[in-house]
Formats: C-alpha cells, structure tokens, sequence
C-alpha cells in the first residue's frame, strides 16, 4: 500500500475508534436527556387551581382564604358551562325520543370528559374515588383534557392493508344547532379561567404519599422502601463481603480450595439477577421462611447476596493497593497480624472500600428482578422500621416498571413515572459520583 | 500485642499467654474462613434449590417438549410447555445485543487505550461509567416509552439515519482500501490516476448502494416498537461498558514493548494495533466478549417492558423486527400467576428456565475465566 493510503487508513482507524466514543456518548444523552426534562416537571409544572385544592383538603397546605377565593372564581368561570349542559339534558327530556336517542350517547361521553378536565358537577354528590373528585391538577394533563372535551377520537378502518388510522372529529359537529353548539368555543376560550394554572413547584412529589394508585401525591413510600432495602442490602453484605475480603487476601494461602473459592465468587457475580429473585423465593420465604411472605428482610436478604462479590472484589483490590511497607512496618513494631489488619491495614484500605460500597449500594438501589418476587408490591404505606421484618414494600425501581406497564391508566401518570426514574438515576449516578471523588481523594493521597 | 501491657518488664511471655493468643488466632482465622467460605456455600445452595425446584417439572412433563415445540401454553387447560421459541428469542436479543456491543466495544476500547490523550480519557471514563451505573430498569423505561414509540411511528426513517452514520464511514474506508489494493496492480506512472479513478467508481457505488438501502429501509412499517431490536439495541448498549472496560484492560496488559517494536518497524498505528496488539490480547478481548454477552443473557427488565413477550420464533428467524420472549421476562412474567400453584408443572417449568440460565452463565463464566487464567500465564511466562 502507498504511504498516503496508510496515513488515511490509520487516520479512519483513530476514526472510527472516536466514532465508537461519540456513539457512546450520545446515547448517553439521548438516555438521560428525556429522563431529566420530563422527571423534572414531576417537580416543577404549571398546576391548576384543582392541585391547590388537593394539598388544601388533603394536607392543609397553602393559604387557605387565598385558595378558597381561587376556587370560587374557577367555579364562576365553569358555572356557565354546567348550566348549558343541564338545560341541554332537560330540553332533551321533554323533546322527542328520536333527538333523545341521537345526543344520549355523545352528551355522555361529553360530561365524561368534561369532569375529567373540571372535576365533579357542582351540587351532585362526592364521588368515592379521589380521582373523580378532582378536576386535572397539572396543566399538561388539562390541556389534553380541553382536547378530548373539545375532539372526539375515531379509528378509520377502511383501509385493510393498514392499521387503523387515527381521526379526530369534532364534538361541535355532533351538537351542531343546538344550544350545546355554544360550549366549545366557551370552554375553549375561558380554559385559563376556569383552570388557573400557575408555575408551581412540588417538593411533596418526593415526600408526601401517593393517593388513588399514583393519580395523585408523591413517590415518599417508594424512596423509603429502596433506602430500607438499601440499607438492609448494605448491613448484611458489607461485613461478610469485609470479612471475606480479609481473609482472601491476608490469611488464605494459595491452595486449590482457595481457587475453588475464587470460582465460586466469580460465579457469584454471574448469576443472572432473575435466578437471584427466584432463589430468594425458593429459600429465604419458602424453605428459611425468614417472613410469611415477601418482606424487606428477605429482598434484602436476596440482594445482600448479589452484591456480595462486588464488595468481595472492590475490599480485596482496596486491600491489596495498600503498600507493603504499611504492613511490614507495623509487624516489625511487633503487632500481631490482626493488630496490623485492623489498625493499619482497614483504615489505610478504607476509601478504596468505600468506593466499592458505593458503587454496590447503587446497584442494589436500582436492581428490580431480585426484589420481585421477594420483597415488592405495588402500593404501600410507608413503613416503619420494625416493619420491615415483616412486610414487602413499594420500591422506587418496581414501581417504574409497574407504573409503566401494569398501571390502569399508563399514559395519564407519565409524570410520576418520569419522576420516579429521574430520583432512581439521580441517586444512582449521586452515588457513583461520590465514588468517584472517593476515588480521586485516594489517588490524590497516593501521589503525596 | 495483648498481652504486653500486662507482661510489662519481660518481653517473654507465660506459656499460658501464648497458648491463648495462639488459639484465639486459630478461632479467629477459622471464622473468617467460615465467613468467606459461606459466600462460595451461596452459589452451591443457589444451583441446589433452582434446580430442586425444577427436577419436578422434568419428571411430570419430560425432556422433550420443553426443548422442541414451540407450543407455550401454560396456563391452558391442556397445558403445554414448548419453550422452544423462548430460547430461540433469548439467543436473538443476545445475538442482536452482541451486534451492537462488540464492534463499537472493541473499537472504543481501542481508542481509549491507544487514541485519545490523558485528558480526554478522563472524560470518557465516567460516561462509560454513568452507563454502567444507570438501573436496567430505567434502561427498560426509556426502550419501552421512548424508544417504542420512536420505532413505531417512524422507525423506517431512524433506522435509514443509523443505516447512513454508520454505513458512510464504513463505505469510506473499504473504498480506500479497494481502490488502493487494486491501483497497485497498475503500473508505476498510472497508479496515482487509476487510484483517484477507482475512489470515484467505489465511492459512488457506494453512496448508491447506501441510498438504495436507506430508501428501502425508509419505507419500511414496524407494525409494533416493542421488538426484537428494540431490546437488543438497549441491551448493546448496556453491555458495552464491560465489553469496553475488560477488552481496555486487556489491551494495556499487551504491553507497552509490543507496540514500540512495531512502531520501530515503521508501522502505523493502525496497523500496530491491527496486527500486533488485537492478536495479542485476543484472549482478553474474548473474555470481554463473553462477559459483555452474559450481561445481556441475564437481563430481565429491558426484555420483559420492551420485547413485546410474545412466544414465537420470528419469521425469519433473524428478522429483528418481531416481537420475542426471553426466558428471563417469562420467569419474571409467569411467577405472579404460577405463585399461586406452587407445585405443579407451571410454577416448576419456570424454574426449568432459571436452571437453563444458570447453566448458562455458570458455562461462561467457567470460560472466560480460563481464557484470562491462560492469558495471565502467557503474560507471566
């Protein structure tokens, strides 16, 4: 080959490899850039005067005489398009049955939606579940609300080599030249006034309980219920894996049974996390019964057991990046060998340790498939401490899953799925960051 | 030590000092033997219960149709339990995850060990690491709510993008490569010429065939965005980060005097790498390979939000664009339901799987183990 080609040819290699990189990177960001905007409108969003009520009548939150105002004046706004629905319904009940049989049905779904975006009908009575009780509190979701007030969905199935195609129609079409008529370009018009939607931002997201499977309140019960398996995961992990670190690189002679032992760790930390779950079922509930049934204590348990390894590898390294003369200083003082690993070895190992506790601790925060048949459940109260021996808990990663696939109503609590995924991540990668200035202390402290 | 503050004035201590000191040394290193040894106890107790729990299945319904048919009926009234196509799915998506993982590991493995400067290394490393630490459940929402999505409405055009990003570099460097190799055959004075000439004919066919491709991808309708590529697509790209970090390691390991004698050779750096430092740690970037595909074998949540779970073997059998199952979204899948049935075949079979799996991952590990044991021998020797 001439010499030019193989410049260009090494050139394109470096190429390619820088490629890989930025195909690295950008998904990367295509990744966490969704997760941040949309998870953080969990938190700051354009809320309605209906959210204001909620944390009024639910928490005593807010300015009371302020918020009550608010709502008479959304109330005066939205007056006129009850009563047009109301003398619409009565003209209908004294006209004839044909007219009747024609409006019964889109007058229907129109109140459906109208209580969807505006809440109850002023003077019937308290419907049962919250989310009926409630007008749309975030804007967003109200002017997804205005939109299915003010068009009606339809699936065009002419077609047989496609799908169906979607058409919005709308209702004012199905009203058209009665009194109803009118309504659309009300609602349409005076939305603000009725709605009154104001920026807001909602810490409670994160502390307050979640109401009405997630339609309302926040995600408090799931970070509570990932911190307590957090730290069950970390309080039976972190001292067998220590202890295992210690006699792995400070006692155990090189012997076939200690290569066996290697093997077993390194298997450890194959196993894939579904085969964990299972096992945690198969053992610590159905045959240790550690608790009735799915708890804190066995998820822990569970995933305890797959971090093991990790903090095996992360103490063992930590350990042996301690220099030698630390160990023989400290013996030639004449410490016994214990003395040594617990004065001076541990603390000088101890960042290094740290950093793979921290790490580890992400994974068990994050992890879902151990915990599903060992310590999660969908809904919950927060716990108590003392709880946790006994009772499964909601957990952060879990409940993205659940709330993403298994929810009633998915596409309505997009936002709490964002905002779980956004505190999971945010967490996790909080953690990875404190390892990684862990990491640069000790490097730091190396080069001295 | 202990004792001293005691045996102050002689250094000697009293036999019956050293005989405890002794013994509690003893104890104190049994414990923690005991200790250690019960964390490798975990895996043997592990395989014992999954795979006490799945004997049953074998004894009440046998070897053969769990492994042949494709019939998954569990919970039917003849039940029937053909887990076939749930392997074959498993084996799809890893395939499809290794697709992705592989080429773009190893290249950015490369660059990271040999390309980039001190610097910029040090602002990849905690990218690499932000990928490896991001929850596979917040991998699955993004495939399932994001990606899903994206496939479905437009998933013709994305994939005629990614056809192009990719593809254009590619087409590039085998044009240069193909026309240098074939201008050599011309004598001295035409060589430059029939060089240029040859560029020019490749090229253009090249963006031809590239257009062609992409407008034929373009027009393409994914009837459902939870698929086959969907999931190897995320799963790729979570096991790059230890295709990525084993396969750099293992290229450092190549040593620094291997790729000073190359380029004392008059090498490029291309081609250092290409023919001296990629053979070398062959075997470390296999091992590399082999963890970065257990990671995607055993993944649960991607595949079980974003693969559609639909028990079939695609038609064709690599046509990505299929909803599959996997065996771990089954058993994560199934278990709520056969919970209830403790004890019969259905909550058996899923224990099947995960004795499949363990088997596996247990295969695996056992190999890239001795792949690094026999290349730390080499290094050593």
């Amino acid at each position: 080959m001439s010499l030019p080609t193989r410049k260009i040819l090494d050139r394109a290699f470096s190429g390619a490899g820088v490629l890989a990189i930025a195909l690295m990177a950008a998904a990367l960001l295509i990744l966490l850039v969704p997760m941040f905007t949309r998870g953080s409108q969990a938190v700051f969003f354009r809320a309605t005067v209906e959210h204001r009520r909620f944390l009024l009548e639910k928490f005593e939150r807010g300015d009371r005489a302020a918020i009550e105002a608010e709502i008479q004046a959304a109330q005066a706004a939205r007056a006129p398009v009850w009563r047009l629905v109301a003398d619409f319904e009565s003209r209908l009940a004294e006209g004839e049955a044909a007219g009747r049989g024609k409006y019964r049905k889109p007058l229907k779904e129109l109140r459906n939606e109208l209580r969807f975006l505006l809440g109850p009908e002023p003077g019937k009575p308290r419907p049962m579940l919250m989310r009926d009780q409630y007008g749309q509190t975030r804007l967003d979701m109200a002017q997804l609300g205005l939109e299915r007030v003010l068009r009606r969905e339809e699936w065009d199935y002419s077609d047989p080599t496609k799908g169906g195609i979607r058409i919005l129609k709308p209702r004012a079409e199905d009203f058209e030249g009665t009194a109803l008529a009118e309504l659309f370009p009300y609602v349409e018009k005076n939305f603000a006034r009725m709605l009154l939607p104001r920026r807001t931002v909602y810490w409670g997201f994160l502390t307050d309980e979640s109401f009405d499977s997630h339609f309302f309140g926040g995600i408090w019960p799931e970070i509570l219920g990932t911190f307590y398996l957090t730290l069950g995961t970390l309080l039976l992990a972190v001292p067998m894996g220590l202890i295992a670190a210690i006699y792995l690189t400070e006692y155990a002679k090189e012997t076939r049974f200690l290569a066996l032992l290697r093997t077993c760790i390194n298997t450890l930390a194959g196993v894939p996390s579904i085969v964990f779950g299972l096992f945690g079922l198969a053992f610590f509930i159905n045959v240790a019964h550690v608790s009735p049934s799915k708890s804190v204590l066995a998820g822990s348990m569970t995933l305890a057991l797959m971090i093991l390894p990790t903090v095996i590898r992360a103490s063992e390294e930590a350990i042996k990046a301690v220099p030698r003369a630390y160990k023989e200083a400290a013996l030639s003082l004449g410490a016994g060998r214990w003395h040594t690993v617990w004065n001076v070895i541990l603390p000088a190992a101890l960042p290094g340790i740290l950093t793979g506790i921290v790490i580890s601790m992400g994974r068990a925060a994050g992890e879902t498939a151990p915990i599903i048949f060992t310590a999660a459940v969908s809904v919950g109260k927060p716990l108590a401490p003392w709880q946790t021996l006994t009772q499964p808990t909601p957990a952060l990663s879990w409940n993205i899953y659940n709330l993403a696939t298994e929810h009633e109503a998915v596409d309505l609590v997009r936002h709490v799925q964002y905002g779980l995924v956004l505190t999971l991540v945010c967490l996790v990668l909080l953690l990875n960051l404190l390892a990684i200035f862990l990491r640069a202390r000790i490097a730091r402290k190396m080069r001295n | 030590m202990d004792g001293s503050a005691r045996e102050r004035g002689s250094l000697r201590l009293s036999r019956g000092t050293r005989r405890r000191q002794r013994l509690a040394a003893a104890a104190g290193q049994l414990f923690l033997l005991a200790v250690t040894s019960l964390s490798a106890l975990a895996v043997f107790a592990i395989f014992y219960f999954i795979a006490r729990d799945a004997i049953p299945f074998f004894r009440l319904e046998g070897f053969k149709e769990f492994f042949t048919s494709t019939r998954w009926y569990p919970s039917a009234e003849q039940a029937e339990f053909g887990a076939l196509a749930i392997f074959v799915g498993s084996g799809l998506v890893t395939l499809g995850a290794a697709l992705v993982a592989v080429p773009l590991g190893i290249a950015a493995a490369v660059c990271l060990s040999d390309v980039l400067p001190f610097s910029a290394r040090q602002v990849v490393k905690p990218v690499i690491e932000m990928l490896a630490a991001i929850p596979s459940v917040a991998y699955g929402f993004f495939a399932l709510v994001v990606l899903a999505p994206l496939l479905q409405r437009s998933g013709g055009p994305v994939l005629a993008a990614a056809a192009w990003i990719v593809g254009a570099p590619v087409a590039a460097l085998l044009a240069f490569i193909l026309s240098d190799l074939l201008a050599d055959r011309f004598p001295e004075r035409a060589q430059r010429r029939a060089r240029w000439a040859f560029l020019i004919l490749l090229g253009s066919g090249a963006v031809a065939a590239l257009s062609v491709a992409g407008r034929a991808l373009s027009g393409l309708e994914i009837p459902s965005g939870t698929n086959a590529l969907n999931v190897s697509l995320i799963l790729g790209i979570m096991a790059l980060p230890t295709v990525v970090s084993v396969s750099e390691d293992a290229l450092q390991a190549a040593g620094r005097e291997l790729r000073e004698g190359s380029y004392a050779l008059g090498a490029t750096r291309a081609e250092t790498l290409l023919r001296t430092i990629l053979p070398a740690a062959r075997s470390g970037i296999l091992a590399a390979v082999i963890l970065g595909i257990m990671r995607a074998i055993g993944e649960t949540m991607v595949v079980w939000m974003a693969s559609g779970n639909a028990s079939q073997i695609p038609e064709p059998w690599y046509n990505l664009l299929e909803p599959v199952r996997t065996l771990t979204a089954t058993i994560a899948g199934d278990m709520g339901e056969a919970d209830h049935v403790t004890g019969s075949a259905r909550y058996h079979v899923l224990f099947a799987m995960a004795l499949c799996l363990l088997t596996v991952s247990f295969l695996c590990n056992l190999g890239s183990e001795w792949v690094l044991r026999r290349t730390r021998r080499k290094a050593g020797g």
